[in-house]
C-alpha cells in the first residue's frame, strides 16, 4: 500500500487525455513499428551485406526465391508452418493463464518420439496391422504425440503447483532431459531404434524405422507444390483455438488467472486446476506439433533421427512472442517465420558468406521480436502509472 | 498576504515555497502552489485525497522534483534533491507508512541507513533522551516487531528527531493511532513547536485533527491552495466547503471530512439501528484462527455474527487482523481452525470461489490486489465474479453483456468512456464503483467491505457509505472493517473492536462512549465483553 500514496493526483476525472490519445492511435502506432522495425532491419542488412562485397538484392531475391517463388517452394512453407502454428497456439494458452512455458522444443522432441514408439508398436513390427489401418495408426500417433507432449509439460507443471519450482526454469531444463531421454531410446532395440543385423557400422546412422506410407499424413498438390494435410488440420484448430480464448467464459477465466492470480482466485479460478490444465495443453500441441513433423513428411523422411526437432520448439516460441497472445495472429507470423526458414536454403547459392547470411536472417527475426517487446514495455508502463496515480 | 509570525525570531520564514508546480503527465498535482512554515507554529495542510498535499511536502523532502517554482529555507532559495540533502538543511519527514525493520531492535532500526562508523552506545543514549523529553515511553532495546503500531510511528518520530531537525512533516500520522494516542501525538508536537522553536507542517484530510492541533492552516483543492486562515478564525463548515469545494452537509459527510460526531442523535441512527435482530445471523465467525505470512495467529478465536440488515463496524488499528479477515473472506486464506457460516451453512474456508459462491460479497481493502483487473475492461470487470450471467453454454453472449454491463454503469454512476474501456482507463473512485456493481448486483447475502473509502474524494466517499446503507436497507449483512473510526461511527449500527486478531469489545452504535472505544482499540481489555451487548 504504500506505492499507491505516493502520489496524489486529482480523483474526478475518469479518462485524462494523453490517455485517449494512446487509445485512438494504439492500432497506427502498432504497424508504424512493425514497419519501422522492418525497414530498419532491411537497410542494415543490406548494408552489411554490400559493405561485404555480396549483392543485396541477390540475398533478399534468394529468401523470396526459396520461400515463394521458385517451384514447389510455397507448399514447403506451409509445411513447414504447421508445427510453428501448433507450438506457437500451446504457448498462447500457457501465456494466458501467466505461465512462462519456454521448453516447447523438449515437449516436441518427446511428443515425437511418443508419437514414433506408438506408430511403431501398432505398426506393422508388432503384427497388429490387420487390427489397426494405417489411418487409424495415424491418428494414435497425433493422440500419442500431444499426450507425450502433454505428460513432459507436465512435469514442470506439478513441480510449480506441487512444489512452487518455477517452470521457467523446469521447462527449460527438461529440453536437455528430454534430447537424452529421446536418444537412450533411440538406441534401443525394443524402445524405437531399427532392429540391426550386428554390423558396428549402423551405430553411426542412428533413426527408427521409417512410417510405412499409408501412416503418413497424406498430401496434397496444388500446382507444383505438395503439403500435408495437416495444413487445413491446423487451420482448423486455430479456429477453435481462437473461439475458445477469445470468446468463452473458460478462456475469460484463464487470462484472469493470468492478469490476477488473487481476483481470479476469488471469483473461483483455483490456480493449480487452471494452470495445470493449460501447460497440459501447451505440451500437448508441442507435442502434436512433433507428431505432425514425424507424419507429415517436411521434416525428414518419415523417421525420427537425433536433433528431430530441429528448433520448431524455439521457433514457436517467438512465434507466440510476436503474436502477443493472439491465437489469429500465431497463423501469419509462423508463415513468416517458415518463410524465414525455407527461404535461407537459396542463401547458400548467392555466393554470400554463411556468416553473413546468417546475420541477415538473425536481423530480420529481430525485426519481428522488437515491436511486441516495445508493446509489452508500452502497456506494462501505462498499466503502472494507471496503478500508481489512480488509488 | 502576510501573516503575523508566532514569535520574534520566525520573523524569516523556515520554508517559503513559491509558485512550485509538480505535474504527473497530464495531472497536475501541485498548481502554483505558494507557501508559508513558520518556526513556532503547527501549520495544517488540510486538504482531500489527491490535493496535493503530500507530493507538495514530498518536494520539500525531496522525494518528488518539483518541476517549477522556488523553495526557501531560512530565507536562502535551496535544491533539495533527495531526502539526506533535506536533512542537511534540517528537514524531517514522519511518513504516513513506517519503514521500520520489524525483527531488529529500536536503536538497530534508528540507525539504520547512517554511513561510516556507528556507535551503538552513542545512539542508544539519543534515543533514551529524546523519549526522555518528548514522554514517548520508547525502550532502544525493544523489538520493533512485539511493539503495537502506536509505539512503531513513535519509533518513526524517534528516527526524525535524533538528527534535530527544525523543519518536521507529519504525513497523516493519526491514521493508525487511537484517538488516545492521536492526542499523545499532539501533545509532543506541541512540545516540540513551543520550546524548542521548531516549524512543524502537519498533512491531514481530517477537520478535526486541523482544528485541534494547529495554529493556522492552509488548504488545497486540486493542486492549489484555495485558501489559508489562522486556525483559531476558522470554523469546520467553512473549512469544509474550501476543502471539497462547494456546501457540504457536515451531518451526511461529516465523517468523510475527519468529524467525530460526538453526540449521539438519536433521530439521526436510522430505523435499521435496532438492537435486537430476528433470527438466526447471516454470517457467523466461530473461534476462526487464521495464520498470515509473517505472523501466526493474525486472526486469534475470532467470533463474529452479522445479520441481515445491519451493519456491524470493527474498528481497530491497522494491522489487528483487518487484511487477513477480508482475506479469509475472499477465499484467499485458509483457517488453521474455526469455521465460516454464511446463512447457516457452513462454508470451505481458502478454496477458490467457496465464498463468493456461498453469497459473500467483498469491497477489498487493495482493489488491485483481489478486487479487480486493471487489464480487462469494465464490462469483463462487473462480470468475473458471475460470467454465468452474461454467456450461454460456456461462450460470452457479447450483446447481452454489453446491455447489463451498459446498465450497472448508468445505475452506479461510473464514469468510464464504455463498458469496453480498460479498467486501468478509471479513477479510482470509478473503479471502486465497478467493485461494488459488481458486487451488490450479485445479489449477496453478506457484504465486507474493508476499507471501502480509503484514498477517495469526498463525493466518493460520500456515495459509497450511501451504498453501504442501500444495502442494509435491501437486508444485507454488512461488515465494515475500517481503520477510520468516523466512517464506522457514521455507518455502523453495532461495533467490534479488532485487537491482536481477536474481538475484544462490542457495543451498539447507540451506546458508543468514545474514550472507551479508544481504550479498547489501543487494546485495554473490556470486562464488560459479556454483558455489553
Amino acid at each position: 500500500m504504500t506505492i499507491t500514496n505516493d502520489l496524489e493526483v486529482e480523483e474526478s476525472r475518469s479518462v485524462s487525455p494523453s490517455d485517449r490519445q494512446t487509445l485512438a492511435s494504439g492500432a497506427g502506432f502498432t504497424v508504424l513499428l512493425y514497419f519501422g522495425c522492418f525497414f530498419g532491419a532491411v537497410t542494415l542488412s543490406a548494408a552489411l551485406v554490400q559493405a561485404t562485397g555480396g549483392s543485396a538484392t541477390e540475398v533478399f531475391g534468394a529468401l523470396l526465391d526459396g520461400s515463394v517463388r521458385a517451384r514447389g517452394r510455397w507448399g514447403q512453407t506451409l509445411g513447414i508452418s504447421v508445427p510453428l502454428i501448433l507450438v506457437g497456439l500451446g504457448t498462447v494458452f500457457s501465456g494466458r493463464a501467466g505461465l512462462i512455458n519456454i521448453g516447447q522444443e523438449g515437449q516436441l522432441y518427446f511428443g515425437s518420439a511418443v508419437a514414433c514408439y506408438a506408430a511403431l508398436r501398432l505398426g506393422d513390427s508388432a503384427g497388429w496391422t490387420e487390427v489397426f489401418p494405417g489411418p487409424l495408426v495415424l491418428i494414435f500417433c497425433l493422440v500419442a504425440g500431444a499426450l507425450g507432449g502433454a505428460f513432459w509439460a507436465g512435469i514442470a507443471g506439478a513441480l510449480r503447483y506441487w512444489r512452487r519450482v518455477p517452470e521457467v526454469l523446469t521447462t527449460l531444463l527438461l529440453v536437455t532431459v528430454a534430447a537424452q531421454v529421446v536418444g537412450y531410446g533411440l538406441r534401443k532395440d525394443w524402445l524405437l531404434a531399427v532392429p540391426r543385423d550386428g554390423s558396428k557400422a549402423a551405430w553411426r546412422n542412428i533413426s527408427t524405422a521409417q512410417l510405412p506410407p499409408d501412416q503418413r499424413m497424406p498430401r496434397i498438390e496444388v500446382f507444383g507444390n505438395s503439403f500435408p494435410i495437416s495444413v487445413v488440420i491446423v487451420l482448423a484448430i486455430t479456429a477453435v483455438v481462437t473461439v475458445v480464448l477469445t470468446r468463452s467464459v473458460w478462456g475469460f477465466r484463464l487470462r484472469m488467472l493470468g492478469l490476477n492470480s488473487r481476483t481470479a482466485h476469488r471469483a473461483g479460478v483455483a490456480e493449480s486446476r487452471y494452470g495445470m490444465v493449460a501447460i497440459f495443453i501447451s505440451g500437448g500441441f508441442a507435442g502434436l506439433a512433433g507428431a505432425m513433423m514425424l507424419t507429415g513428411g517436411d521434416f525428414g523422411n518419415y523417421h525420427l533421427t537425433p536433433g528431430f526437432s530441429v528448433n520448431i520448439g524455439f521457433d514457436g516460441l517467438l512465434v507466440a512472442l510476436v503474436a502477443r497472445q493472439m491465437p489469429i495472429v500465431v497463423v501469419p507470423t509462423a508463415l513468416v517465420f517458415a518463410g524465414l526458414r525455407t527461404g535461407s536454403g537459396f542463401l547458400a547459392a548467392t555466393g554470400v558468406e554463411r556468416e553473413i547470411t546468417k546475420i541477415v536472417q538473425a536481423m530480420l527475426v529481430l525485426a519481428l521480436l522488437i515491436p511486441p517487446a516495445i508493446l509489452f514495455v508500452r502497456d506494462r508502463r501505462r498499466a503502472m502509472t494507471a496503478t500508481k496515480s489512480r488509488t | 498576504m502576510s501573516l503575523t509570525a508566532g514569535t520574534a525570531e520566525s520573523a524569516v520564514p523556515a520554508v517559503e515555497f513559491r509558485g512550485v508546480n509538480k505535474r504527473f503527465g497530464a495531472i497536475v498535482a501541485c498548481d502554483d502552489v505558494d507557501l508559508v512554515l513558520h518556526r513556532g507554529r503547527i501549520h495544517g495542510i488540510l486538504g482531500e485525497n489527491g490535493a496535493g498535499k503530500s507530493t507538495l511536502m514530498k518536494v520539500l523532502i525531496g522525494l518528488v522534483p518539483r518541476d517549477s517554482g522556488t523553495l526557501f529555507v531560512d530565507g536562502i532559495p535551496v535544491v533539495i534533491s533527495d531526502p539526506l540533502d533535506a536533512a542537511r538543511y534540517g528537514i524531517g519527514m514522519v511518513h504516513q507508512h513506517f519503514s521500520l525493520v520489524e525483527p531488529l531492535t529500536v536503536w538497530e532500526n534508528v540507525m539504520l541507513g547512517d554511513e561510516g562508523r556507528f556507535d551503538p552506545l552513542e545512539i542508544r543514549r539519543r534515543i533514551g533522551e529524546i523519549s526522555e523529553r518528548y514522554g514517548l515511553g520508547i525502550e532502544s532495546e525493544a523489538v520493533v516487531a512485539d511493539l503495537p503500531v502506536g509505539l512503531r510511528q513513535r519509533v518513526e518520530i524517534i528516527k526524525c528527531l535524533r538528527r534535530d531537525p527544525d523543519i518536521i512533516i507529519f504525513d497523516e500520522p493519526t491514521s493508525v493511532l487511537t484517538p488516545a494516542e492521536s492526542e499523545q501525538l499532539f501533545d509532543v508536537l506541541r512540545q516540540a513547536v513551543q520550546e524548542e522553536n521548531r516549524a512543524v507542517a502537519l498533512v491531514s484530510h481530517k477537520l478535526n485533527e486541523v482544528l485541534g492541533a494547529t495554529d493556522e492552516i492552509t488548504i488545497m483543492r486540486s493542486g492549489r491552495v484555495v485558501d489559508r486562515v489562522e486556525t483559531r478564525e476558522a470554523d469546520a463548515p467553512g473549512l469544509a466547503r474550501s476543502m471539497v469545494g462547494r456546501e457540504v452537509s457536515l451531518r451526511s459527510s461529516g465523517a468523510a471530512l475527519g468529524l467525530v460526531v460526538k453526540l449521539i442523535d438519536k433521530t439521526g441512527v436510522e430505523d435499521a439501528a435496532v438492537s435486537e435482530y430476528e433470527g438466526n445471523p447471516v454470517l457467523t465467525l466461530t473461534d476462526l484462527v487464521v495464520h498470515s505470512n509473517d505472523r501466526k495467529n493474525a486472526l486469534d478465536t475470532l467470533s463474529l455474527d452479522v445479520h441481515a440488515g445491519e451493519i456491524v463496524g470493527v474498528a481497530g488499528v491497522e494491522g489487528n487482523g483487518q487484511e487477513e479477515l477480508t482475506a479469509l473472506m475472499s477465499s484467499l486464506v485458509e483457517a488453521v481452525s474455526g469455521s465460516v457460516s454464511v446463512d447457516g451453512r457452513v462454508v470451505e474456508t481458502g478454496v477458490a470461489g467457496s465464498m463468493a459462491r456461498a453469497g459473500v460479497a467483498v469491497v477489498p481493502a487493495d482493489r488491485h490486489d483481489s478486487g479487480v483487473v486493471l487489464n480487462l475492461t469494465v464490462a469483463e470487470n462487473l462480470f468475473l465474479v458471475e460470467p454465468e450471467k452474461v454467456s450461454r453454454r460456456g461462450l460470452w453472449d457479447s450483446g447481452l453483456m454489453t446491455r447489463r454491463a451498459s446498465e450497472l454503469i448508468s445505475e452506479f454512476e461510473i464514469q468510464a468512456a464504455g463498458p469496453d474501456a480498460p479498467l486501468w482507463s478509471l479513477s479510482g473512485g470509478n473503479q471502486q464503483r465497478v467493485v461494488l456493481a459488481r458486487e451488490l448486483s450479485n445479489n449477496p447475502k453478506v457484504l465486507i467491505a474493508s476499507q471501502p473509502t480509503r484514498g477517495l474524494d469526498v463525493g466518493a466517499i460520500e456515495y459509497i457509505s450511501n451504498r453501504l446503507r442501500g444495502a442494509r436497507r435491501d437486508g444485507v449483512g454488512v461488515l465494515l472493517i475500517s481503520n477510520e473510526l468516523e466512517e464506522i461511527l457514521d455507518l455502523a449500527d453495532r461495533i467490534v473492536v479488532l485487537f491482536r486478531g481477536k474481538i475484544v469489545g462490542e457495543m451498539l452504535r447507540s451506546d458508543v462512549d468514545l474514550e472507551h472505544l479508544g481504550m479498547l482499540m489501543g487494546g485495554a481489555i473490556d470486562d464488560l465483553v459479556e454483558n455489553s451487548y
